[in-house]
């Protein structure tokens, strides 16, 4: 058995014996996108919404509710605790490398967070919602949306020792992303200042890519380039910045 | 040429010279005890050999190989059980050795070193769920799962129970003869005693002594202390007449005589020719606990001792 696979294995069983966090943080989202796609009206295209329908609008949003809360905090959290463990002293003690750690929790993580988003295009289509009308596209956004995400979760990971203060700073920076992706004021009713902030982030490209192929489009380039730009400098980032002491 | 060489070692933390010079070389196949009191720069310098830190001065060889450029190939060489390194608390010893012992291209079998180290029954027990003993057995077998050439073992018995404590013992007693060299930090004289073949002292960031640990004892004490009571009284002027003895004090019931090697058998024939019998003896041999404290001073130290530890402080 290759290190790599060890560790994965290792790292997965030590993740389901804990479902707790993760299943804590998946469930609201994907609870929330179900009860919405089963409320008929908050299908019907909306004109304030610009002609999408609520569920148009938000179900982008709560994907990346999910994908953002355990990038920012369950990923960050396991391998902080790990720190304060001595875990990751212990490894350095060995001939592996740090990063082979950090990609086994970005795998892991990147699967739960699939798993979630499944749950939330399939389930509410099978009670009645749209799908995705682009589905390549909007694979291809999620999958740039997350790495994006769990590249700034990572950089969590590698610049606070402190488990607790990780969690904090997590926290605020979920709430930011959060903020830009639109879960309070709608990116398509947010001022143009606004908007144009959020395009720069990676959840409001986030945001926007997802909402543009769900209508059947291509995401725009320069919500592509954003997402790459903060995925590249993030994992970059951290994978320097991450060390075993 | 030596497993590991020390020259001159030099670290400073904000302006402190923590370890200041420290000089010492482990021959292969040795159990090596790095002794001193806390805070005296063991750990550092264990650190600094394990390649976990970087050294301000000084040169290091482990296995002909220089820490500082930590390859790939260093980490093969080395194994380090590190203090208060835990595990996750969900991960069992078996999943814990199958994963570490994958990182290494010649692994040893993780069933022998489980066999060899009483962990068999608990293969299957969450790390969490371990006793202490346990946990530190756990620990030298992932220091010694690569199958290393040397092992650094820190604190290994800080912390457990006389029972847990002698387990560990039996273990590292084991591993003598298998050529892994292992150097073992400690402040635990009685440790060093049992299990090392040399050892050197260190305090505050200086190598104070270096010997074996009978050689330590011996050196730093001459006298001998014996003490018993006697089957009658003993005249006054008999005992410190005896070329061997130094000094006689007598109590209510027993008399303490201190002197040479020999003063326990100058003694007992001087009683004997006068029909006098020594009963309750007791002999003490100056020992590495005695060698420690006269070397590192009464100050410091001492907060891990225990009272019988500290009764040779004074002789």
């Amino acid at each position: 058995m290759t290190a790599t696979t060890a560790m994965l294995k290792a790292e997965g069983k030590l993740l389901a014996r804990n479902p707790g966090v993760m299943i804590w943080t998946a469930i609201l989202p994907v609870a929330a996108s179900i009860v919405l796609a089963a409320i008929p009206g908050v299908r019907e295209p909306s004109e304030a919404m610009g002609g999408l329908s609520f569920f148009q609008v938000y179900q982008p949003i709560l994907v990346l509710f999910a994908i953002t809360l355990l990038a920012l905090q369950a990923l960050p959290d396991v391998l902080t605790r790990y720190r304060e463990m001595g875990v990751l002293k212990r490894l350095r003690t060995t001939p592996v490398s740090p990063a082979l750690l950090l990609f086994a929790q970005l795998v892991l993580v990147l699967a739960v967070s699939v798993g979630c988003m499944l749950l939330m295009v399939v389930v509410p289509a099978l009670v009645g919602a749209t799908w995705p009308k682009n589905l390549a596209g909007f694979a291809i956004s999620y999958l740039l949306a997350a790495w994006a995400l769990l590249g700034v979760g990572m950089v969590i990971a590698s610049l606070f020792r402190n488990a607790k203060v990780a969690a904090g700073f997590g926290s605020m920076l979920f709430f930011v992303m959060q903020f830009f992706a639109g879960l309070w004021i709608q990116r398509p009713v947010m001022p143009d200042w606004m908007r144009n902030i959020s395009d720069f982030t990676p959840s409001g490209a986030a945001a926007q890519a997802l909402t543009d192929t769900s209508a059947g489009h291509w995401p725009r380039l320069l919500h592509v380039v954003v997402l790459i730009v903060w995925g590249v400098a993030a994992t970059t980032f951290a994978v320097r910045r991450f060390s075993w002491e | 040429m030596s497993m590991i060489d020390v020259r001159d070692l030099r670290k400073v933390y904000g302006g402190r010279k923590v370890v200041d010079g420290v000089s010492f070389s482990v021959e292969e196949g040795e159990i090596f005890g790095i002794l001193g009191p806390n805070g005296a720069g063991k750990t550092t310098t264990v650190e600094c050999i394990g390649g976990l830190r970087t050294r301000d001065g000084g040169s290091i060889s482990v296995a002909g190989m220089d820490p500082a450029l930590e390859g790939t190939a260093f980490r093969e060489a080395l194994g380090i059980q590190l203090q208060e390194s835990r595990l996750p608390d969900k991960q069992t010893v078996e999943e814990a050795l199958t994963l570490y012992s994958s990182f290494y291209s010649r692994p040893r079998d993780w069933r022998e070193l489980l066999e060899r180290l009483g962990l068999v029954e608990q293969r299957r027990t969450y790390f969490g769920k371990l006793s202490g003993g346990q946990k530190q057995r756990l620990s030298v077998a992932l220091a010694l799962i690569g199958n290393p050439r040397v092992a650094i073992l820190d604190e290994l018995t800080t912390g457990l129970d006389p029972a847990a404590r002698r387990e560990v013992w039996k273990l590292l007693e084991d591993l003598k003869g298998t050529g892994v060299t292992l150097l073992l930090v400690s402040h635990f004289m009685e440790e060093a005693e049992r299990l090392c073949d040399r050892v050197v002292v260190i305090d505050r960031g200086r190598v104070i002594a270096a010997d074996t640990p009978e050689g330590l004892a011996a050196g730093v004490s001459a006298d001998q202390r014996m003490s018993f009571a006697p089957s009658a009284p003993v005249a006054a002027g008999v005992l410190e007449a005896l070329p061997d003895v130094h000094t006689v004090s007598t109590g209510a019931d027993r008399i303490v005589v201190t002197g040479t090697d020999n003063v326990a058998s100058a003694v007992i024939i001087a009683l004997h020719e006068r029909g006098i019998a020594a009963t309750r003896l007791r002999v003490d041999q100056p020992s590495l606990d005695d060698a420690f404290v006269a070397l590192t001073g009464e100050d410091h130290g001492s907060a891990q001792h225990s009272g019988t530890d500290r009764k040779g402080a004074s002789a």
